[in-house]
């Protein structure tokens, strides 16, 4: 089905889909502590007197930056592997379903993908944390669905639209 | 590629500039949050039964009220009761399905030893070790202690025997990563949460 010489190797694919994966971890990292430090401000603020205010705002902060980090750290990892993975099913998928390298084709495939995925890691995370699992706050739906949803759909529909475009180099 | 390698790399060198800050600066103040050095060798009814392997915190906050304004917001904690008048919104994230009470229920006012206090939904519990209203109240051994400054004004002391953390390297990297950071956010904002309640006329 491939009519051209593909001059993108796996490991390439492998090392560019890990380093994706983990800047998709970052970014959520990112809007977590962002958030959490700005909330937790405005409530603080709204508490403690002026005199008290700034040693409690500074060392809140800072707690939640250096435990987000941590976090985000320790996610890196299987997100790394994950990364490197996905990125290979996109260059196979690509080449299969759009041995022409189409632009619009490519992004509907990484929109598909990025579905097809998602269902799959909520499905996991269904039945991991069972009761744990709640979409009924404004936090975890933003949290643990709409945010990474964005992300996920984001860096999908790009990689595979920038990697169709690399393909057909 | 290449902006991609460009964030990972800033981000992690970010994330060195926040430990640091973190280890120096911030930790040492956090661990004892607002207590004097006497308050922080103060014996407590619950020390007793703390192992001496376990790192401890305590931490101090001064409420505008007597301690009979203060007394009902901690009787009633408990994710089976008032909440934890903490973020509800960060330990929600975490699955807690927690909710604060915004006044005072007369069916929570009396914790006995022996009672089961719920940090979520179903998941995780304490048992009131000790309870003397207006005085203390401790989950385990977790002591939420208070003291009259004068007619209008009480100390709140909190002091938590969290654990032991030489077994394992895996529980320290657990602790000192998430844990401790993570428990003094939700502390301090306990600590203003009845703060807060306690003030309100």
């Amino acid at each position: 089905m491939v009519s051209k010489k593909i001059n993108i190797s796996n490991k390439t694919m492998a090392y560019n889909g890990a380093l994706t994966g983990v800047a998709a971890v970052f970014t959520y990292s990112f809007a977590v502590m962002i958030y959490a430090i700005i909330r937790s401000s405005i409530t603080i603020c709204n508490i403690m007197p002026n005199g008290e205010r700034s040693s409690i705002l500074l060392a809140n902060g800072f707690s939640i930056a250096y435990s987000v980090a941590i976090f985000s750290l320790l996610m890196a990892l299987p997100s790394c592997g994950a990364g490197a993975i996905a990125a290979i099913i996109f260059k196979k998928m690509l080449l299969y379903f759009n041995p022409n390298f189409v632009y619009t084709k490519a992004i509907i495939i990484g929109w598909v993908i990025a579905f097809g995925m998602l269902m799959i890691i909520y499905l996991l995370l269904y039945f991991l944390l069972k009761n744990w699992m709640t979409f009924n706050y404004i936090e975890t739906f933003s949290f643990w669905f709409l945010l990474p949803a964005v992300i996920f759909f984001g860096v999908c529909i790009i990689g595979c639209s920038k990697l169709n475009k690399a393909l057909n180099k | 590629m290449k902006n991609i390698a460009r964030f990972i790399k800033y981000t992690i060198l970010f994330y060195v500039f926040i430990a640091i800050i973190y280890w120096i600066f911030i930790r040492p103040q956090h661990i004892n949050w607002g207590a004097t050095a006497m308050e922080t060798n103060m014996k407590f009814p619950v020390d007793e039964f703390i192992s001496p392997d376990k790192i401890v915190s305590t931490r101090t906050i001064n409420i505008q009220a007597p301690k009979e304004r203060i007394w009902p917001w901690i009787a009633q904690t408990g994710q089976n009761h008032g909440g934890f008048n903490s973020y509800y919104w960060l330990e929600n994230l975490f699955g807690a399905k927690m909710l604060n009470a915004k006044s005072i229920n007369p069916e929570w006012q009396n914790p006995q030893p022996g009672d089961t206090v719920y940090y979520g939904k179903n998941e995780g519990y304490a048992i009131v070790s000790l309870a003397k209203p207006n005085e203390y109240y401790s989950l385990g051994g977790w002591m939420f202690y208070l003291q009259t400054i004068d007619t209008a004004n009480t100390r709140l002391i909190v002091r938590y025997p969290s654990m032991e953390v030489r077994q394992s390297k895996f529980t320290a990297l657990y602790y000192y990563g998430l844990f401790e950071p993570l428990h003094f956010i939700m502390e301090s904002g306990m600590m203003m949460g009845i703060k807060k309640r306690a003030e309100r006329k």
